[in-house]
């Protein structure tokens, strides 16, 4: 178990606690509980479940299907979390149509064998997906913990014009937390890298998670969707979660016209490239807890 | 010229993942084009013979290879491609693989899968580890021309077709895969292109196309036919990650061998190498991920990132 190194006196101060239990890793801390599970990439058979579940005949190579992060508000029963099913089922309804690869110019030309099928899938398996999120509701305030008288629904986002504190974030506050999950991959059959993973980090005075995907098709485009979401430990008054929505997206043929690389080897990943990229869609919302 | 022992000397360093001196890699790389340009595009191979799939610069979890299947000369191997790539020692991986051949050179087969290429190592982590080991590209460069030299394919007992890829609607028998020049940096489209490149798919049946608009997909018809008309049971390839480590397809007409375990340090999948016995007699032996203390460095830990 790879463990970040934590200074004890940080947690007590900030009246957290970590804990681990088999694939679980997490903290508890002023009244959320935020924990991650890693595990390995499905096997055939759950990919062939997935698959149907999904109606679809293709899934990224690398489905980390138990992988998740999951944040629960213990007082009201909010509960946010991201996970690869959810994330797949978003990408089945969008479904943009294919990206070509440079080499697709030239096999045109090719003499076509008989009985050729030409598969249309988002072979980039591109999501929407923002996380998700459900409300525990006890039916009966009399049995309270008993798992039968809970149902979930829905969490609700409003727009807003508030914008997530990145002053406050760039301090160097202890992290008493941090983790980064997989949910799923896709190396495009050596055409480029389709990658989806969630971080977060947990300091004493807030969370913060990033969900990012992130895709580059080599010669082609670059594409990321990132949603981050910041909740400030709030002592009294109820939680306000902030959730902050951004599509950027270039073709190496813009991006080479602004002066950056064209090759892909100088994108391996998202950082040196990610705030150059025009912005497609932009949207800020919140989520108003109350208990 | 390389001596035996020099030989033995540089294998014994590599097996400890130390790379070689450049001028050293220059004078392997010599040596092994000697040998390396008269196989031929579908080289001949005896049984019995151990097969191995991708490995992909993951040196420690080769060598975890070695200990399932026996040391070279003792047990003979063909190795179908990507050597480099992806992983963090794909200059020791491929330049133990290398130096084997020159000592041992009928006792491993190396054939070429799509990431020996200048273009596709420039992009997934070869060139950049050449870089970074020795200071200039140079070794990057003697490697890549050896790459032209790799075979296409492999003939076991006239038996079983491997490759790395898969098949091309332009080859119907192996003959046709004998006259390709391949000698050259791997083409965008053509036969040789194909032969590294195409996959195996499950919902068509006779050929299709990506929906990247480039790169064959195969179904059980067209393997069907390949097989008949060449006098073949199966084909044996690789290129694609496999949770389970190998997978049949079609009746069993075609397998895919995948020999990276833990894929990425973090996939958590099984590998496989198939032993095919003097009557090939098949046995897949699955192997995990070396063990972290088996490793040169230590475990990373997570550095708390303070990402915005």
């Amino acid at each position: 178990m790879m463990e970040l190194e934590v200074d004890e006196n940080d947690l007590k101060a900030a009246g957290a606690e970590l804990f681990v239990d088999g694939g679980r890793r997490g903290i508890r801390i002023n009244g959320w509980v935020i924990e991650t599970r890693r595990h390995s990439i499905l096997n055939s058979s759950t990919l062939q479940e997935w698959e149907q579940n999904l109606d679809t005949s293709h899934l990224p190579e690398m489905v980390f299907g138990e992988n998740t992060l999951i944040l629960k508000h213990l007082s009201s029963g909010t509960n946010i979390h991201f996970n690869a099913f959810d994330a797949l089922r978003g990408w089945k309804q969008e479904a943009l149509p294919p990206v070509e690869v440079p080499a697709a110019a030239k096999w045109k030309f090719r003499s076509k064998p008989s009985q050729q099928v030409i598969l249309d899938y988002d072979y980039t398996f591109t999501t929407p997906y923002c996380g998700s999120g459900t409300m525990e509701i006890d039916k009966d305030p009399n049995e309270g913990e008993r798992e039968t008288s809970k149902e979930t629904s829905d969490i609700h986002w409003e727009d807003c014009k508030d914008q997530i504190d990145v002053v406050a974030l760039a301090s160097k506050e202890p992290i008493l937390f941090y983790d980064e999950v997989v949910l799923y991959e896709d190396e495009l059959a050596d055409n480029g890298v389709s990658l989806l993973t969630v971080k977060v980090r947990v300091m004493p005075s807030s969370w913060f998670l990033l969900l990012q995907f992130w895709l580059r098709v080599d010669g082609v485009l670059i594409r990321l969707r990132e949603t981050r979401m910041h909740c400030v430990f709030g002592g009294n008054t109820n939680p306000i979660i902030l959730r902050e929505s951004c599509w950027r997206e270039s073709t190496f043929q813009d991006l080479s016209a602004k002066g950056h690389p064209f090759d892909s080897g100088a994108y391996g990943d998202p950082s040196f490239i990610s705030q150059k990229l025009p912005i497609i869609m932009h949207k800020t919302q919140k989520l108003v807890i109350s208990s | 010229m390389s001596s035996s022992s020099d030989l033995d000397r540089q294998i014994e360093q590599l097996k400890r993942c130390e790379p070689l001196k450049e001028s050293e890699v220059k004078v392997l790389c010599l040596k092994a084009m000697e040998i390396l340009v008269e196989e031929s595009n579908v080289q001949r191979v005896d049984a019995p013979v151990t097969i191995c799939g991708d490995i992909h610069g993951q040196f420690y979890d080769m060598k975890e290879l070695f200990k399932v299947g026996g040391d070279c000369p003792k047990t003979n191997y063909l190795f179908l491609g990507d050597f480099v790539d992806r992983g963090f020692y794909s200059v020791e991986t491929f330049l133990l693989l290398l130096a084997l051949k020159v000592r041992y050179p009928d006792r491993i087969t190396l054939i070429r899968g799509n990431h020996e290429s200048r273009q596709i190592t420039q992009v997934y982590g070869f060139y950049d580890e050449c870089l970074r080991k020795y200071g200039s590209v140079n070794v990057w460069r003697y490697c890549t021309d050896i790459f032209d030299y790799l075979s296409l394919s492999a003939l076991i007992e006239n038996k079983i077709f491997s490759v790395h890829g898969g098949l091309s609607p332009a080859i119907s028998t192996l003959d046709q895969i004998r006259t390709i020049d391949r000698k050259q940096e791997v083409p965008h489209d053509g036969a040789m292109c194909d032969l590294l490149w195409s996959d195996p798919e499950d919902i068509v049946d006779s050929w299709g196309l990506s929906p990247r608009g480039a790169g064959y997909l195969f179904g059980g018809s067209v393997v069907t036919s390949f097989n008949h008309s060449n006098n073949i049971d199966y084909i044996c390839r690789a290129h694609q990650l496999v949770m389970e480590g190998y997978k049949w397809m079609f009746n069993n007409q075609i397998v895919t061998v995948w020999s990276a375990p833990n894929y990425c340090y973090r996939c958590g999948n099984v590998a496989a190498i198939l032993e095919l016995d003097g009557n090939l007699t098949k046995q897949f032996r699955v192997f995990e991920a070396a063990p972290q203390e088996s490793r040169g460095t230590p475990a990373k830990k997570p550095a708390p990132d303070y990402f915005l």
